[in-house]
């Protein structure tokens, strides 16, 4: 009984003593000098980010997502501001945040080719002081975990895209991290080896009240996994809410998805993006529209330009739609 | 667990991966053992060529000293000075530092780890070398060589360490500067000949070089009459010399690296490839 | 992509690579401290035992034109390591439609013209400052040996490079080792009639040895004791020898080693640790 007690009691303490947010940052600004021009990786962002949540954080290439992490994970200085993981403050006290956190990027060259895929994740575990019983246990659970125990004693030049980002992933979680940046991990990666990382994630977080900071491109990955979406473009954070949330930003707006034959140059009055199928000769081409009575005058405008369409369907807005109202272009532009 | 411990952890963790990557191909013996052998050979000739029978022993083993010391330089230099850069290169760096550990820790592992193959090399240099050129070595007192030795090392894996800071923050340029610094250390260093030579006060200003003092003590123990005529210092100055550039060397390597990391992150360039 | 395209896009980022780390200044400093830098240790050498002039100049002369056997040689084999390792760009230059060895001879021009700079103010020095007396007065037989030397040298440093894809980092020491093969039997800094009969045997079989004996009776009249019953005409047609039949070597080796790269997996491996 007084085990129980004990128990819950150091439960109790532990779950107090854990800050109640994992990440904190207050007005961060980061320049980076080129020589001829000054650029604005980062400009005047706040977050607040709790523990237990999985974060993500979407931009198209140089929005700032990287430059992020980098200070994060004390591998940056900001130009001004403050950012705090863990209750840390992550320029004055470095040293103290590095044994909470750890980070995964995608397309990762790290590790020694010459050594086994068990080795280059031993090599690592070993710089945050985890004793080698210790590591050799958790390294055989993950890499059973992710698939990779067939690969073990693999030397690492000879793996895959996809199995290299798995024991990437390995790297990421063997040191048992209270923050897990992760930088677009499944990028590279095919579809069934990402579902297989994010499934594992999910795991993991919840078992474990973890924080996981993860930026990707991916919409479709970010909308079934994260608890909130930032989305940040040229440094500032545009919007920050649940998925949901942030599609109901869209809720009263109407997604006219249609199908034409393959269209090279077009413009119409209504803004629209387009995708070309080259397999099936089509194009397709969605608005983002505030009521129907647009959509008449869209099909006139197409058929006086001699378009064919085939098909035409209304859809709910997605996270990407969000991306493109806010931002004006499309995440991969 | 502590710092030490984890320390100690990540000094082996990194000496291991170039203890295993050396000996997952064998032919690093065939390199390391006779082939640099050659080069020095050259220098052996240079003198067979043109010295005095009377001091060619002398100078014979100022050679074969000097090319087995050039083993622990060349270690210190591209082994341990460089390999931050080749670190950032390959994109380990970011871990590295991410990492709850010092970056001491880092650079000794390497050293460490090409202790080994250095080791050989330079054994295999005095005793192929002694053997091959018929040389014989003066040793009054081995315990004392060993000493010197030892303390040559300290102070020149503290000046690698140093080095290893400025890889740091200036990557691709600090890789040239080292290249053209190589000779004129060769040259400061007396590696093949008596730094004295230089003129006392030139002499003097290289013995900042910790090779340049520790291969001018090492001379003194092995090298005869002829290498003690030679002598730049007494050997308990340059002992004590060498003493004090460890520590000295330990100490502005520590500061460098916090300086050139705390630099590099207000630049940016901490893990900036390519640079 | 043509012969020529290849051969000068890769000769201009050889240039690059060896000039773009530093402002023009800087690296012209660089360039001429380095190589004087470099002779002054056996300089130095002889001036402690008081040689004798002519040994000296021979010595200046073999030092300085080894620069070539050193950086062009080394340098062409380090091309694999560092576009393997490094840059990561091997693969898709054994991709492109170039022809590689001829990336490689590109790479082996710039490092040539590079190392061509760093010879003649050397030379430059050691006629003003360190008083070697340097004639000049065969220049065409120069001129020729000179060429055909080159195209040896290169040769054997493609061989090397194609040796390079099969093994792990230790193709530093391959190219470090050969070098020191060639400096200590091709009378670089000492006389031939130094070595062991053994040695000065060997010395007359490598070709490096007849373009040193050329370069220095080109430049200062007179050449290696141990050479003299060695006409002009017989040092001319080893070098010929030499030079083509290396191209026609490192044709076939390197074909070789680049097939057996790809049948082992081999050819993007990255080794570093």
């Amino acid at each position: 009984m007084y085990g129980v007690y004990y128990y819950s009691f150091k439960l109790l303490i532990e779950f107090n003593a854990m800050p109640t947010l994992a990440i904190e940052i207050k007005n961060l600004t980061r320049y980076f000098e080129t020589g001829k021009d000054t650029v604005k990786a980062l400009d005047g962002v706040n977050l607040q980010i709790r523990t237990g949540e999985l974060f993500g954080l979407l931009g198209s290439n140089g929005s700032g997502k990287t430059t992020l992490i980098k200070i994060l994970c004390t591998l940056l200085y900001p130009t001004s501001g403050e950012a705090f993981v863990s209750g840390i403050n992550v320029v004055k006290e470095p040293e103290k945040i590095r044994g909470k956190i750890n980070m995964v990027a995608g397309e990762e060259t790290s590790g020694y080719g010459i050594l086994t895929v068990r080795e280059n994740i031993w090599l690592f575990s070993q710089l945050y002081g985890i004793e080698s019983g210790l590591a050799k246990k958790r390294i055989d659970a993950l890499l059973k975990l992710l698939g990779l125990t067939k690969r073990a004693h693999t030397r690492i030049h000879k793996i895959s895209t996809g199995e290299r980002q798995k024991m990437n992933l390995c790297r990421g979680l063997v040191t048992d991290p209270d923050v897990l940046f992760l930088d677009e991990p499944t990028v590279g990666v095919d579809v069934n080896s990402g579902r297989t990382i994010r499934d594992y994630l999910l795991k993991w977080m919840k078992n474990n009240g973890k924080t996981v900071l993860l930026t990707t491109h991916n919409m479709v990955e970010a909308e079934e996994i994260c608890d909130r979406v930032a989305i940040i473009d040229k440094g500032k954070i545009l919007a920050l809410d649940t998925p949901s949330n942030l599609k109901q930003m869209l809720n009263n707006e109407i997604i006219l998805e249609l199908e034409t034959n393959i269209i090279k140059n077009l413009s119409l009055k209504y803004e629209f993006s387009k995708v070309d199928n080259h397999e099936k000769n089509t194009s397709n081409l969605r608005f983002l529209l505030k009521d129907e009575s647009a959509v008449p005058d869209i099909i006139s405008e197409l058929s006086e330009k001699d378009v064919k369409i085939k098909s035409l369907y209304k859809s709910e807005p997605t996270l990407e739609d969000i991306f493109i109202k806010l931002v004006g272009r499309n995440i991969n532009e | 667990m502590n710092n030490f411990e984890r320390n100690l952890r990540a000094i082996y963790a990194r000496a291991y991966v170039r203890i295993a990557g050396t000996n997952r191909e064998l032919s690093w013996i065939f390199f390391t053992v006779f082939l640099p052998l050659l080069g020095i050979s050259a220098y052996i000739y240079v003198y067979k060529a043109t010295a005095d029978p009377e001091i060619l022993n002398s100078l014979l083993t100022r050679v074969i000293i000097g090319g087995a010391t050039l083993a622990f330089w060349m270690n210190v230099l591209w082994g341990m000075g460089n390999t931050f850069y080749w670190e950032k290169e390959q994109g380990n760096l970011d871990l590295f530092f991410m990492a709850p550990i010092s970056r001491t820790s880092i650079l000794l592992g390497m050293a460490l780890g090409g202790m080994f193959s250095t080791s050989v090399r330079a054994l295999a240099t005095i005793f192929l070398g002694a053997l091959i050129f018929k040389i014989s070595f003066t040793l009054e007192s081995p315990l004392l060589l060993i000493a010197t030795f030892l303390l040559t090392m300290i102070a020149l894996y503290g000046l690698g360490m140093l080095f290893a800071s400025l890889f740091l923050m200036y990557g691709r340029g600090s890789w040239h500067v080292t290249n053209l610094l190589q000779e004129p250390i060769f040259l400061l260093s007396g590696f093949y000949f008596p730094i004295k030579f230089l003129g006392f006060h030139i002499a003097f200003i290289a013995s900042i070089i910790p090779l340049s003092l520790g291969l001018d003590s090492m001379n003194q123990l092995i090298g005869g009459n002829f290498a003690q005529e030679w002598a730049l210092m007494p050997l308990k100055i340059e002992l004590l010399a060498l003493g004090i550039l460890s520590v000295l060397f330990f100490y502005l390597a520590i500061k460098s690296l916090d300086y050139m990391e705390n630099l590099a992150k207000k630049e940016g360039r901490l893990t900036l490839k390519y640079l | 992509m043509s012969i020529i395209k290849t051969f000068k896009s890769s000769a201009w980022l050889g240039w690059e690579m060896e000039s773009n780390w530093a402002n023009p200044f800087l690296f012209a400093l660089y360039s001429i401290a380095r190589p004087i830098a470099g002779i002054f240790l056996v300089v130095l050498m002889y001036w402690f035992i008081d040689a004798p002039e002519n040994l000296f100049a021979l010595m200046f002369v073999g030092s300085v034109f080894y620069m070539y056997i050193f950086n062009v040689l080394f340098g062409v084999s380090w091309v694999i390591q560092e576009d393997r390792e490094h840059y990561k760009v091997l693969k898709y230059i054994f991709m492109a439609p170039s022809n590689i060895y001829f990336y490689l001879l590109g790479r082996a021009f710039s490092k040539t013209i590079i190392t061509t700079f760093a010879v003649l103010i050397t030379l430059l020095f050691g006629a003003l400052v360190l008083n070697v007396n340097i004639i000049f007065d065969k220049p065409l037989f120069f001129l020729l040996s000179f060429i055909l030397g080159i195209i040896g040298i290169a040769a054997f440093g493609i061989i090397m490079a194609g040796i390079s894809l099969l093994l792990v980092r230790h193709n530093f020491y391959i190219g470090e080792s050969l070098a020191g093969v060639f400096y200590l039997f091709c009378g670089v800094i000492f006389p031939l009639s130094v070595l062991p009969s053994w040695g000065q045997s060997l010395s007359k079989l490598l070709p490096m040895t007849y373009w040193l004996e050329a370069t220095r009776r080109s430049l200062l009249g007179f050449g290696d004791s141990s050479l003299e019953g060695v006409t002009d005409l017989q040092i001319f047609r080893n070098l010929l020898m030499f030079g083509i039949g290396f191209l026609i070597l490192s044709l076939i080796s390197f074909k070789y080693c680049t097939d057996l790269a790809k049948k082992r997996g081999i050819l993007d491996m990255t080794t570093w640790h």
